[in-house]
This record gives C-alpha cells, sequence and structure tokens, in this order.
C-alpha cells in the first residue's frame, strides 16, 4: 500500500525515474529510509538526546519542511522518522482514533518511506505517533511515544516575551504560572485548564503536555515508556525519560482530578474507566458517550461480544 | 551598634557610558554637573555609602537628577553598578558584595530579602492580573503551594494596607491611584523582606490619598521592624518616614545626618538651597 | 550633691551657623556654654529672646550640630557618652531611650490618636505595649485628656491638647534627661496647672530637666536652679531667688 501513495506525494522529485516499480529498489535509489537525509536526522536525534538528558527542557531544532503542513503534526512526525528503525511497527492516533484522517496519512507516510509494518494495537507496536492522546493501554519500556504539539511553550499564556520565557524557565521562576491557577480558581472555583495541563518535569521544567487531557497525565509520571514532543511550527523539541517525575501542578488543598462524569459509559463498550468523549447525536435530542481511545474500545467490545455470546451457549 | 545593620551600601557608583575616571574631575555638585565634558560620560552616582538597621528607615533626598533614583535602582537590581558593594545581612551575613552575584541569584533575591515600593505601580505590580494575584505572585515566588493560606495571607496584607477585602478579586488595572499604591506595599511585605525601597511612594498622588499613604507607610515601617531606604524630593515624606537622611547632588553625597538637624540646621549649601524652598 | 553625679554635662558648646544662601553670613548662636544638670535637678533657661535658649536645647539633642565643645549624658546604664562624637544612630537611639524632648510644637503624626501617640512613645522607650497603654491612659487622664478624644486625629485637636499629648509622650517614662521648650505656652489655667503638676513629679523621681519656659511663675514654681542667657552665653547661674531679683530688676540689654 505504501507505493503508490508516495508516488503521488513524491511524484515530482520521482519522475526521472520513470522505470522504476515502486518496490524497495526505488527507496533504496531514490529515497532515503524515513523519507528524511541522514544529516537532518543526525540532527533531530541529537536535539532528542538533549531533550532525553534535560528532561521538560525545550531543545529548539531546525524544523525541516515536510510533506504535511506545520501545525499538522510535522513536529511528531520530524520526530518518528528520525528515530525509527527497520524493526519497529508503527501506530498512529489522531483523538485516539486510528483511523483519522490525518492518522492515516502521517502512518501511511511513514510505512511507505520505511516500509515497516503498521498496528492499531499497542501490544504490538513499538512507536506511537499520537495528537491529543495516550493509548488506554499500558505501555511499557519497548514503546516510544511521540506527541505532536501545537503549542510546546507551557507560559505562552502569561508572557509573550521570548527572552523573558527563556529567563523564567531558566530560573525555574513559574510565580507568574502559579498565579494564573490562583486566579482560574478564584474566578471559576476550580482550575478549569483541561488540555495541555503544566506540569513538573523532574521538579526542574514545566511543560505544556498539550494536548492530551487531563486523563492521561498521571500516566506520564513515572511511566516505563519514553515520551518525546514535537513541535514542528515553533520547532521544539521536549522529552520525558522513563522514570522520571511527572507533577500536575495544583495546590497542596486543590487536589489534581482527571475528567470522570458520574454515571457515563461507552455506548459501544459499556467501558466507564476509560477517557469517555461526548458524542452529539443529531436525530435524537441527546448525547451519548464512546471511548476515545477507537482501538481500545472495538478490541474490549469484541471481548464483551465473546464472553456474552459464551453466556448464551 | 554600628554594626547592627541589614542594609549597606559601600562607595556605590555608576557612571552612564565610558567609566573612565576623569570623569569624575569635572563633575559633581562643586561643578555643578553630573556630565562630563572631559570623557562624555555621565556620572549619575558616586562614592554613595550609608547602612540601615532593622527597623530604621534613611531617607535619600535631592532634586530629580541627583542620584537618589539611579542609586535605588542600582541597590534593587534594576540597573547594574558601576563600582562598589551592596550588602544585606540576610545574604552570607553581610560578607557578600551582591552586585557580584550572577543576575539570576541577584533578581532572586526580591523574593524574599529586599522589596522595592516604586513611583508608578505599574512597575512592581501586574494590572490585567487581580490584587490577590499579585500577592500570590509574591507568595508563589517564595513557595507557597496551598491554595487557602495563599488567599489567607493575602486577605490578610490587603487588610493591613487598607484595601478593602470587596476588591480582593478585582483587577489592579481598575483601582485608583492611591489603592494601587497600597496593593504594591502588600505585595512587598508579602514575604516579610528585612529591607524595603521605596522610591517616591506618594509622588503622583493627590494631596489627601498621599497623606493616607504615607500614614500607612509609617505605621508599617514602624510596626515591621523593616529597614526602609526612602527616596524622595519631598521634605514632608522624609520628615514623616525617616530618621537619618542623605542628601544627594549631581550624583554626590553632600550632607548626612539625623533627618531633623538636616531639616533646621542644614550644612552645605545645596541642602541650605533645599531646605529653604521647601520651607518658603 | 556630688559634682561629679551630673546627668548632663556641656562644656564649652558653641553653634555658629554659617548662612549660604545670604552671602555665606556667619551667625553666632551659642558661645562657649558650659552648664551641669544633677539627677532631680530641674534647671530652667531665662533669658530673652534670641539669648540662645532653644538652641541650646536644641545642641542637645543634636537638631542643631555644635560646632565646637561636648555634651556629656549619663545613661541609664550609668555611662557617659559625649553626644557631640556619637553616630546619628546611636543618637537616634539614646533620643529614644535616654532623652526626653517635648516642644512647643507636636511633631507631624500620622493619623492617630492621643493614646496611639503616647503608647508608641513608650514602646519606644522599650516598654512592652500594655505596659506602655496602661502608662498613656494614667498620663492622658493626668494630664485632663478628654477620653472622647483619645481616638480621634490628633491633626484636629487643639493647640493646647496637642501640646498636652505632646508632653504626655514626651514624659511617659522617665527618661534620664527631660528637656522642654515651652511646654506649656498654650495652656489655660487648670491645664497648665495639671502639667507642671507632672513635671515637678518627674523631677522628684530623679529626672533631670532642662526647661524652658515663657513665663516666670512657671520657673519660680519648678526651678531648683535658673541659668540666665544672653547673646549666647551665660550670664548668670544661681537660685532662683537671686536670678528672679536680679530679673525683676530688668537685664540690662
Amino acid at each position: 500500500m505504501n507505493t503508490p501513495l508516495l508516488q503521488e506525494i513524491l511524484g515530482n522529485a520521482s519522475r526521472t525515474d520513470t522505470n522504476l516499480d515502486g518496490s524497495s529498489s526505488f527507496k533504496a535509489q531514490t529515497l532515503n529510509f524515513g523519507l528524511l537525509d541522514e544529516y537532518s536526522k543526525r540532527e533531530i536525534r541529537r536535539a532528542i538526546l538533549t531533550a532525553v538528558a534535560v528532561p521538560g527542557y525545550q531543545v529548539p531544532f531546525g524544523s525541516r519542511e515536510m510533506p504535511v503542513a506545520r501545525g499538522w503534526g510535522s513536529g511528531g512526525l520530524q520526530i518518528s522518522l528520525a528515530i525509527v528503525g527497520p524493526d519497529d511497527v508503527v501506530k498512529v492516533i489522531d483523538q485516539g482514533d486510528d483511523e483519522g484522517v490525518n492518522a492515516v496519512n502521517l502512518r501511511r507516510l511513514i510505512v511507505s518511506s520505511t516500509g515497516i509494518p503498521e498496528s492499531t494495537t499497542p501490544e504490538d507496536s513499538t512507536l506511537i505517533q499520537t495528537r491529543h492522546r495516550i493509548p488506554e493501554d499500558p505501555l511499557d519500556a519497548r514503546h516510544t511515544l511521540v506527541l505532536q504539539v501545537p503549542v510546546p511553550e507551557p507560559l505562552r499564556g502569561v508572557e509573550r516575551d521570548m527572552r523573558e520565557l527563556a529567563r523564567m524557565h531558566a530560573e525555574a521562576d513559574y510565580a507568574r504560572m502559579w498565579v494564573s491557577l490562583y486566579e482560574d480558581k478564584v474566578r471559576n472555583g476550580v482550575i478549569t485548564r483541561t488540555t495541555g495541563y503544566p506540569c513538573l518535569v523532574n521538579s526542574r521544567y514545566v511543560i505544556a503536555t498539550t494536548p492530551i487531557p487531563r486523563w492521561d497525565i498521571p500516566r506520564l509520571h513515572q511511566s516505563e515508556f519514553l515520551s518525546l514532543f514535537g513541535a514542528g511550527r515553533e520547532k521544539r523539541i521536549y522529552a520525558v525519560p522513563p522514570h522520571t517525575d511527572v507533577e500536575p501542578l495544583t495546590f497542596e488543598d486543590v487536589p489534581f482530578e482527571v475528567e470522570k462524569t458520574p454515571g457515563a459509559k461507552c455506548r459501544n463498550c459499556a467501558s466507564n474507566n476509560t477517557f469517555l468523549v461526548e458524542v452529539l447525536a443529531t436525530d435524537v435530542r441527546q448525547s451519548y458517550w464512546v471511548c476515545s481511545d477507537s482501538d481500545w474500545c472495538r478490541r474490549h467490545r469484541e471481548l464483551s461480544d465473546s464472553s456474552s455470546q459464551g453466556l448464551m451457549t | 551598634m554600628s554594626t547592627n545593620w541589614a542594609l549597606k551600601i559601600e562607595s556605590l557608583g555608576k557612571i552612564h557610558g565610558i567609566p573612565d575616571l576623569r570623569s569624575l574631575e569635572d563633575t559633581g555638585p562643586e561643578k555643578g554637573t553630573a556630565k562630563s565634558a572631559l570623557t562624555g560620560s555621565i556620572v549619575a552616582a558616586w562614592d554613595v555609602s550609608f547602612e540601615v538597621a532593622p527597623g530604621e528607615a534613611l531617607g535619600v533626598i535631592g532634586e530629580s537628577g541627583s542620584g537618589k533614583s539611579t542609586v535605588m535602582r542600582c541597590i534593587a537590581g534594576d540597573q547594574g553598578s558601576t563600582t562598589g558593594a551592596v550588602r544585606l545581612r540576610t545574604v552570607h551575613d553581610g560578607h557578600m558584595n551582591v552586585l557580584d552575584l550572577d543576575p539570576s541569584s541577584r533578581r532572586h533575591l526580591r523574593v524574599a530579602d529586599l522589596s522595592v515600593v516604586y513611583q508608578d505601580p505599574a512597575e512592581g505590580l501586574r494590572l490585567n492580573v487581580t490584587a490577590g494575584g499579585n500577592i500570590a505572585e509574591a507568595l508563589t515566588a517564595a513557595g507557597w503551594r496551598h491554595f487557602g493560606r495563599i488567599r489567607d495571607r493575602a486577605a490578610e496584607l490587603l487588610d493591613r494596607t487598607e484595601v478593602p477585602l470587596s476588591r480582593m478579586d478585582d483587577l489592579v488595572g481598575t483601582f485608583s491611584g492611591g489603592m494601587r499604591q497600597r496593593v504594591q506595599l502588600a505585595k512587598a511585605l508579602a514575604n516579610e523582606p528585612p529591607v524595603i525601597l521605596l522610591d517616591e511612594p506618594t509622588t503622583g498622588l493627590d494631596a489627601s490619598i498621599a497623606a493616607g499613604v504615607l500614614d500607612l507607610i509609617r505605621n508599617l515601617l514602624e510596626e515591621t521592624g523593616v529597614a526602609a531606604v526612602v527616596v524622595s524630593h519631598d521634605f514632608a515624606v522624609i520628615e514623616m518616614l525617616t530618621t537619618r537622611c542623605v542628601v544627594m547632588n549631581h550624583g554626590r553625597i553632600v550632607e548626612s545626618g539625623l533627618t531633623d538637624r538636616l531639616l533646621e540646621d542644614p550644612h552645605h549649601p545645596y541642602s541650605q538651597k533645599l531646605v529653604g524652598a521647601a520651607r518658603a | 550633691m556630688n559634682p561629679n553625679n551630673f546627668i548632663l554635662s556641656c562644656q564649652g558648646l558653641s553653634k555658629s551657623f554659617t548662612l549660604h544662601t545670604i552671602d555665606g553670613r556667619h551667625v553666632e548662636a551659642l558661645r562657649g556654654i558650659d552648664i551641669e544638670i544633677h539627677p532631680g535637678e530641674h534647671v530652667a533657661l531665662a533669658g530673652s529672646s534670641g539669648a540662645g535658649k532653644s538652641s541650646l536645647l536644641k545642641c542637645i539633642y543634636r537638631t542643631y550640630e555644635p560646632t565646637s565643645g561636648s555634651v556629656f549624658l549619663r545613661l541609664r546604664n550609668g555611662e557617659n557618652v559625649d553626644l557631640t562624637q556619637v553616630s546619628d544612630q546611636e543618637m537616634a537611639f539614646y533620643r529614644g531611650r535616654d532623652i526626653g524632648y517635648v516642644s512647643q510644637f507636636l511633631r507631624a503624626e500620622p493619623r492617630r490618636g492621643p493614646l496611639d501617640i503616647v503608647t508608641r512613645a513608650g514602646v519606644s522607650r522599650g516598654m512592652d505595649r500594655e505596659t506602655a497603654r496602661e502608662a498613656a491612659v494614667v498620663s492622658l487622664r493626668r494630664l485632663n485628656i478628654d477620653e472622647k478624644l483619645w481616638d480621634v486625629h490628633a491633626s484636629v485637636l487643639s493647640g493646647g491638647e496637642k501640646q498636652r499629648i505632646n508632653l504626655a509622650a514626651g514624659t511617659i517614662s522617665a527618661p534620664q534627661l527631660l528637656l522642654l521648650d515651652e511646654p506649656v505656652s498654650a495652656l489655660d489655667p487648670n491645664n497648665r496647672e495639671a502639667a507642671l503638676d507632672l513635671i515637678g513629679d518627674l523631677t522628684s523621681h530623679g529626672v533631670a530637666v532642662l526647661a524652658v519656659f515663657h513665663d516666670l511663675e512657671a520657673m519660680e514654681r519648678l526651678a531648683s536652679r535658673i541659668v540666665l542667657m544672653r547673646n549666647g552665653q551665660v550670664e548668670m547661674n544661681g537660685t532662683p531667688e537671686d536670678v528672679l531679683k536680679v530679673l525683676a530688676e530688668g537685664v540690662p540689654s
């Protein structure tokens, strides 16, 4: 499935090689493994290494033009393509869904430029590129999570001057971040921040966990897996290495809470212990809830289907 | 007794332009200018020394351009200095010249070691943040992480500076000048700093409002035992708040003494002129 | 009386002013004043206006900086210091603890009531707040300050009331030395009586007083000695009887 797409995308570049049939020899001759040239990969990998060495620190990198628009996952894509190897199995999700248009396109691009297999189940995958979610299944040391980040700067809301921002991070001066949480609580009675909740990494740098929901935040803390955050438009890479503290900024007397709607459960698989999203039904005047992680939901639906079948027999 | 200081300034100097010491020769009170014709540099402050004890308020008086605000900004760290030493009792027991600190450590002193109240509240406050939020900034910078306690402390400080609690959650930008100055005082005192610098704290306020803020400052200085430096061009402010003061003219201290002595028995020609003008 | 047992000893105290704003004119206010005051002694300064009475008080208190000479003060702890030689900070400290100064006018005070002003004066003398408050109550009652005025801002009170508040603040805890500069000039006869009574009590408790009064009657009543000044010098230093007699005969001018 990979070659026609790639020819479509890169048709102009490969036009001179008219005799190629789209097999692996095409890639070997014309395109590098993982699309990026080795110098670009090296530069991105260096940025990643720095990011891993200084957890939470936003490392600038020379973001490339990618065959996706900036702001559409180009940062995550560059990370994925820079670290992907022939033994990897890739999974790409968008809003928790493997079948979203964006997810499909990015996955096809990675697969077609590398020839590696793809999967939708985390169990079978090693490289998971994501926007908005962390899969519900527990991830482990085999996995590398690559997050596409639109706005990497957690302090953007309180300060716009780049030099002042750099100073604040350098001196761990996050008082104004706290003030914004204080004001949120004063104004609204609760801290309303939902996605991209600011977290302190390794007791040093505050990061934007953009744009995953609060639900996923606790799973970054002391995780078994490596998380890499890439912002293509803003040209920043940062990381949460395995076994690293990730603490959501919250007041001692205002506990951090994840999203939870009492009584809500997935209409498809009946789960009430996953991150659920509300769907507005247009025909009936009501809404219902479904799992955000479509792959997880599908597998659990099959499980409950088979178990209920078992009961019937 | 003389060693019991909270803040000590030694030979502080600030030259704008080339720090050529020849600039000192043709500047100063006797020359009637701070700008050197020889080098083109401006000697904004030179050889400024004083110390302030806990619970004491020292005045720095002079006309605009005398260098008094330069001295304050050099102590606060808002401006670099050319030479000299600034010592705080709380920093290595005064053995450290804080001018030698790296910029980050220097800025950190502003959390709990040294507070500044500026003439323009916009310099010390964020106008697009609530009164409580402004104080919360000072408290969270000092490590406060308990929302309820932050609220309580902010309310206590605002009450102490006579800001109605009903306005605690209003943006400071909606406050009057006098009220902003009270919030600035509350923020400055949030972490109970041992030293506070006040730069023309009532200048620009209506007379009746200024009197109220002045009363408040005097009460706060007496009650907190903080060491204060009050910079002002106004003898009424200096007389009300300080026991000792220094007179600055063209970047140099021309006279220092007990405040009532300086007012009643000024020695230096410039001091006599200043007092004469104030008394007229 | 042991001559070395003084509270205050001025030796060769001189003060001159150079008025730079008026052609550098030179004005001599005090010319070599020698004066000693012992515990429990009330010395009144007499002389026409311009004789240097207030200047002498101010030089002792260092509101004026003496040009030459010494001002020795015996501190509470028995130590002698020359007030012309101590630092400004030390002087401020001695002012708070050892010297009371009551001038004709109330120094600019913030919006505070009489009780608060007098209590704070006590606290600055080292009394604890409760004791100071109790003492302030006693003092204000004694000086006939209406209780209804105790929390009224002093700035709106009458001249006589302000003067009594000033006196109460200056005398709340007995200082070593009390300097009085026309402390009862604005008082009506009744209040004047109470004020003089209070001052007399302090003297009997061992406070050394150096006072300037605008009337002879007060001097006669309180002074154990009168120093007659003229042209910045001591003209006569003697018993009230002797000096008042000279004064009654008219000072040659």
